[in-house]
């Protein structure tokens, strides 16, 4: 027996494979990412399992880390930049109960990071995965339902409709209108869902030394942008692409470029990280 | 002079069976109108969508701007269409999305195009609007609330943004009522006339091809019966056909 296969044995939960799914699917979801890694921004099928959470609640991405996590890896979970919410204690919990791995609040030691919705304020670095929950996984949907169109109009990488969607948003609202899951264009040609992170976001996936894999479990679709990969968001040459600002910085921590959330139930309104865990060692350190 | 559009003893058989047309030869050069008539299932349509790409011949060969572009699809087709040919549909929900702004319908084949400057392409997009004679205050009102006479304008605007050499008009007001007819026929013919297209009109109505065309096409069962100048063949038709179709019109 292995080294490997040895801690695999000794760390397997009673009832339970080694991280929850079972070798074989585990090699299918991988499999499929390999593609997905292959062809950047490219939405591959996989054929996505029942997991122990609703599909809708991050069982795409949590297919996806099971598949690909080792015995010595350091996790992290977040959902909306909390590694405290409900749902990402879930998630967390599941994870490091089938495998034992070693979890972590701070980004920067974290070798898998599991997120819905953001990506945590700290620079991260090459060899560090990203596993994104994928709600929408097509950038398309909001133009036509039909993925019988969608797929023919990424064969034809003809985006004409996203286009007119933007030219829509700027002729009657002055601005596109997503707020979120803004459409970008990825190296190769295809247009990619970043997922619902916020703009702000956006441009930190352009170049970025990390490994981003996307996983929907409810569309059953994987994707993938590997290392160093050319992200950039759809914005017409006259109209640049905008990131949010916010009127005051963080409350908690004075942090002036990181995402902000408002708080709207104090009075007056004030902002503060949306990255719990990157506000409280700011806070720590100060 | 090349022709714009050449179909070359085109012959569409469908997967069930039918024949569209058959054997079907046609040239159309800059500046000229070539008007198809012939009964329901003649194979107007199917000649027509040849034309514009949507359909591969079974048998024979298309040529736009003297290359042959037989059986072209995906990525090659839209960039041809964008480039060369422009349609107006009989049913405005063929040719446009009836949600989106009048200005986006057109904008959108302008994106098509490859075009990314949201000031140039509205810019353009409101030309062509106003060229059409669109009241400017619908520029940015969805296509739902216009009226027919003004979703075809749309349509024309649409077909005309990217300066195609060719313009192809399926029925292009035959949902339309008399006086509304009467001016959008004016319009096709004054742009058609300013930009030297090559048109090619299907209509099943004598008056419309009367206006508009200056050769003709007669077909029926799916093959050309005739063909010849417009004046000769409703003054003076030789095919059996083509004399029950003339003697058919009212008065």
């Amino acid at each position: 027996m292995s080294a490997f296969a040895e801690i695999l044995n000794e760390r397997k939960p009673s009832g339970y494979a080694w991280a929850y799914l079972d070798e074989d699917s585990k090699r299918e979801v991988r499999r499929a990412l390999l593609k997905a890694v292959c062809i950047p921004g490219y939405q591959v099928p996989f054929a996505s399992r029942e997991m122990p959470v609703a599909r809708g609640w991050g069982s795409g991405g949590l297919q996806v880390t099971l598949s690909i996590v080792e015995p010595n890896d350091t996790l992290k979970v977040i959902d909306q930049g909390s590694d405290e919410s409900m749902n990402a204690s879930a998630l967390r919990d599941l994870i490091a109960r089938t495998t034992g791995v070693k979890t972590t609040t701070d980004a920067r030691e974290a070798t898998l990071i599991q997120t819905r919705h953001r990506i945590p304020e700290d620079d991260l670095a090459e060899g560090q995965i990203v596993v994104f929950q994928v709600p929408i996984a097509d950038p398309l949907r909001v133009v036509d339902p039909r993925t019988s169109v969608t797929r023919r109009l990424h064969a034809e990488r003809d985006y004409s409709p996203v286009w007119l969607y933007l030219y829509e948003d700027v002729a009657t609202l002055a601005a596109p209108s997503f707020t979120h899951s803004y459409p970008v264009e990825v190296e190769g040609g295809y247009v990619m869902a970043p997922t619902p992170i916020p703009r702000h976001d956006i441009p930190r996936l352009n170049d970025a030394p990390f490994l981003a894999l996307y996983g929907a479990g409810r569309e059953a679709t994987v994707y993938a942008l590997p290392p160093y990969t050319f992200v950039k968001p759809l914005e017409f040459d006259d109209r640049p692409f905008e990131i949010e600002a916010f009127p005051m910085p963080c409350a908690l921590c004075g942090a002036a470029e990181s995402y902000l959330q408002a708080q709207e139930d104090s009075d007056p309104v004030r902002y503060v990280c949306s990255d719990v865990a990157y506000c409280r060692r700011r806070r720590e350190s100060a | 002079m090349k022709p714009v559009i050449a179909l070359r003893d085109v012959t569409v058989r469908y997967p069930s069976g039918v024949f569209g047309c058959r054997e079907v030869s046609l040239d159309v050069y800059p500046g000229e109108v070539l008007g198809i008539v012939g009964e329901s299932g003649s194979g107007k349509s199917t000649v027509l969508a040849c034309a514009n790409l949507d359909i591969a011949p079974t048998l024979g060969s298309v040529e736009v701007m003297g290359v042959d572009v037989t059986g072209v699809g995906g990525a090659e087709r839209r960039a041809l269409r964008a480039k060369s040919l422009g349609i107006v549909y009989q049913t405005p929900q063929q040719g446009l999305d009836l949600d989106v702004t009048a200005g986006g319908n057109v904008a959108e084949r302008m994106f098509g195009a490859g075009h990314r400057s949201y000031q140039h392409v509205r810019a353009r997009a409101l030309s062509l609007h106003e060229a059409m004679e669109l009241p400017l205050e619908r520029f940015d009102v969805v296509v739902k609330a216009f009226s027919g006479g003004m979703r075809q304008r749309v349509q024309l605007a649409k077909a005309l943004v990217t300066s195609p050499p060719a313009l192809l008009l399926d029925e292009p007001t035959s949902g339309l009522d008399v006086s509304v007819q009467a001016k959008t026929l004016d319009l096709i013919r004054r742009i058609q006339r300013e930009h030297g297209l090559a048109t090619v009109i299907v209509s099943h109505d004598l008056a419309v091809i009367r206006m508009l065309a200056d050769r003709l096409i007669v077909m029926k069962g799916g093959r050309i019966v005739e063909r010849g100048l417009t004046d000769q063949i409703l003054g003076d038709p030789q095919d059996p056909y083509s004399q029950l179709l003339v003697s058919s019109q009212l008065a």
